[in-house]
């Protein structure tokens, strides 16, 4: 019997790496309950969840601390499965919606809609995903129309560039109207603090949706893995699976920017570590995408409320400086690695 | 003592391929050759940029015709018209002129070093990393060192962990550029949680600057960058012909009897010097180092490597991005760096997505 550590990733079985990470998923929650920047400590926290504990620490725990523990949760499993679909659909282990400037058009559309009008309390999700779907189409063009000897990096850069142009525009509109830059500043650096439980609800319909089209697309996904002339002779349509996995992920980008803002670099940890506990398989993938991703945008929720107390470090921030690294060690493995 | 004289180039047997070309020669050891048509093409430019520059100095909330620009700048015309002139929109003006020309001639060297030529200091993060560091001089309240000496400290460590963590592989190819953009992350990152700590005041006043704008610079910091500016200058016309064996192999160059380190260290030192320079001046304007060299490349169809064109169009392009900033939506102004994102970004793309990508 060989050790779990010791197999090759594609070989594992599901369920091993799976439940662990579910249950330090759960840990992860747990401990965003207990710790936070105020003056209620670990200890006062617990006893509210066994019903004790004095009515401020109820209020904090129940009233400030679930409903972002929540939004982090749905936050992060958007944006894992996100980065999931879009590096496979791409082919690409580089493709993070946050850096491909899918995020930026998802910000853009935002910003646009509070110039025309409409205030951040009433914002609809809609918005944000019509934006992060044109961003999408953009870089999914970029990529395809570099043909054959494409280059992974090259559309990182296709997207980077993308993003500063549509950052500009966003930064242009702001320029117009005091009163979006206002409503807009505390909102891109992406945060799930303050965020409610109606938010929530009101992504949920789209959030179900998306999750419902990745199943359906997971084993054509895989198949696309294998090069299109396979799909097309396993009867799959490249073309079609490729515009559902689009729309998936503008729906859950949009969905999460709504709720979040912008949070980078999450879309490419997740699948990055999914890939290097189970093997490159979409199908099993996606499943452990769905424990990392919440679990990474919770304790990086938490880490950002204690390292900078009594203030809070912006979320968005704290998922760069941990997954530029990332980014970087993808890079510098001797031979990039495709999907 | 350095006698200067200019002489048609007289080898017989090379003649077809040196013609067109001066050598410029100072005492008995040194000389440079000079095509002629790199001179007047660097002629145009410097003319380009001297009409956009009188279009600069004439615009604003007050409108001057160019003759009265003129007058005023030769000490002539009305007090007013030569207070706004010289006390006001001078020292923008050499701003401008001053970025443009570093951020591009930073940008040619760099490409040049990289032989890629998307291997420009904002895009593998030297912009983001200087801003960094130079925010952070200006937010922190206890130590108040210069920011442009915090700018140049900046751009000298993202360079250093660009170049450490592209690993074996060197300036060669994209692995350098991506490290870069992940570098350049870390440091946009670092800048946004610094401002969002500090008090709302200081992060609006920080603000224009951190996206790029001529508005908030300081009379000081322009001086230095003009007088950096000036010693890169000689610099890289004293190296130019070391300069223009970079993009051999380093076979090539060894065989030439040049030590290709010594030459590299010079290129990257000039242009970190330049782009950190710039930085604290008027703050990431990245775009323009890209897109300079470019045009001073079509422009010059010249075949070695075209610094002081790179130089001229820069500056060409940073005071006519600044002016379509300043007049296009007046009376709101829009920062240099929009103007130069939304402009160049397209083309980075362009130059991405081409079938045929020539590096």
């Amino acid at each position: 019997m060989i050790p779990w550590f010791n197999r090759i990733p594609a070989q594992r079985s599901l369920l091993s790496a799976l439940v662990p990470a579910v249950f330090l998923l759960a840990l992860s929650c747990f401990l965003s309950l207990l710790y936070g920047a105020g003056s209620i400590g670990p200890f006062e926290a617990l006893q509210v969840l066994f019903n004790q504990g004095s009515s401020e620490a109820y209020f904090v725990v129940t009233e400030l601390r679930l409903p972002r523990t929540l939004v982090g949760l749905f936050v992060g499993l958007s944006l894992g499965v996100a980065g999931a679909l879009m590096q496979a659909v791409a082919r690409n282990p580089l493709a993070e919606p946050g850096l491909l400037g899918v995020s930026a058009g998802s910000t853009f559309a935002v910003a646009l809609a509070l110039v025309m009008g409409a205030s951040a309390a009433t914002l609809t999700v809609s918005i944000a995903q019509i934006g992060a779907l044109v961003g999408c189409f953009c870089v999914i063009t970029a990529a395809r129309m570099q043909g054959q000897n494409r280059d992974p990096i090259r559309l990182v850069l296709a997207g980077a560039a993308l993003s500063s142009l549509l950052v500009a525009l966003t930064s242009l509109l702001l320029l117009y109207d005091q009163r979006a830059a206002d409503e807009i500043r505390f909102w891109v650096t992406g945060s799930v603090a303050g965020r409610g439980l109606d938010q929530l609800t009101a992504v949920l319909p789209s959030m179900f949706i998306a999750v419902m089209g990745t199943v359906y697309v997971a084993r054509p996904l895989s198949s696309l893995a294998l090069g299109e002339k396979v799909a097309i002779g396993l009867g799959h349509n490249p073309g079609r699976i490729r515009l559902i996995v689009i729309v998936c992920v503008a729906l859950l980008v949009g969905a999460a920017v709504a709720v979040a803002g912008p949070v980078a670099f999450v879309g490419l940890v997740v699948p990055f570590a999914a890939r290097a506990l189970i093997g490159p398989d979409i199908r099993r993938t996606l499943w452990l995408c769905l424990p990392i991703g919440p679990m990474v945008v919770i304790n990086a929720d938490t880490l950002s409320r204690l390292i900078a107390q009594p203030a809070e470090m912006p979320l968005g921030v704290l998922t760069a400086i941990v997954g530029a690294p990332v980014l970087l060690a993808i890079v510098r493995a001797r031979r990039l690695p495709t999907l | 003592m350095i006698t200067m004289k200019t002489h048609k180039v007289e080898e017989t047997s090379s003649a077809a391929s040196l013609e067109g070309h001066s050598a410029l020669t100072f005492g008995a050891q040194n000389s440079l050759l000079i095509e002629h048509r790199a001179v007047r093409r660097n002629i145009l430019l410097l003319l380009m940029l001297a009409a956009v520059s009188i279009a600069f100095l004439g615009m604003g909330s007050l409108i001057m015709s160019p003759w009265h620009v003129l007058e005023a700048l030769f000490g002539q015309g009305s007090e007013l018209n030569q207070f706004i002139i010289k006390s006001l929109r001078m020292e923008r003006l050499l701003a401008a002129i001053f970025t443009g020309a570093a951020f591009s001639l930073a940008g040619c060297l760099m490409q040049t070093l990289a032989r890629n030529r998307l291997a420009t200091p904002g895009i593998i993060g030297i912009d983001n990393a200087a801003m960094a560091f130079a925010v952070s001089s200006i937010v922190s309240t206890g130590v108040s060192m210069a920011p442009s000496g915090m700018a140049l400290v900046g751009a000298a460590t993202a360079t250093a962990l660009a170049f450490g963590l592209s690993g074996g592989s060197g300036t060669r190819g994209y692995r350098f550029i991506v490290a870069g953009i992940g570098i350049g992350a870390i440091a946009g990152s670092i800048t946004q949680l610094m401002l969002s700590q500090v008090n709302v005041d200081t992060a609006n006043a920080a603000y224009p600057w951190t996206v790029g704008s001529l508005n908030a610079r300081a009379t000081d910091m322009v001086y230095l960058l003009g007088a950096g500016l000036l010693l890169s200058l000689i610099a890289c016309l004293a190296l130019s012909r070391r300069f223009a064996l970079l993009p051999f192999s380093d076979q090539v160059i060894t065989g030439l009897g040049e030590q290709i380190k010594k030459i590299r260290v010079a290129a990257l030192s000039i242009s970190v010097l330049l782009t950190g320079l710039a930085v604290a001046v008027a703050g990431p304007v990245g775009l323009v180092a890209l897109v300079g060299p470019e045009l001073a490349r079509a422009m010059s169809g010249y075949r070695g490597i075209p610094l002081i064109g790179s130089a001229l169009a820069g500056a060409f392009i940073m005071v006519l991005a600044d002016l379509v900033g300043r007049t296009l939506l007046s009376p709101i102004e829009l920062p240099v760096g929009i103007v130069t994102s939304i402009v160049g970004a397209p083309y980075l793309i362009w130059i991405l997505v081409r079938r045929s990508p020539r590096n």
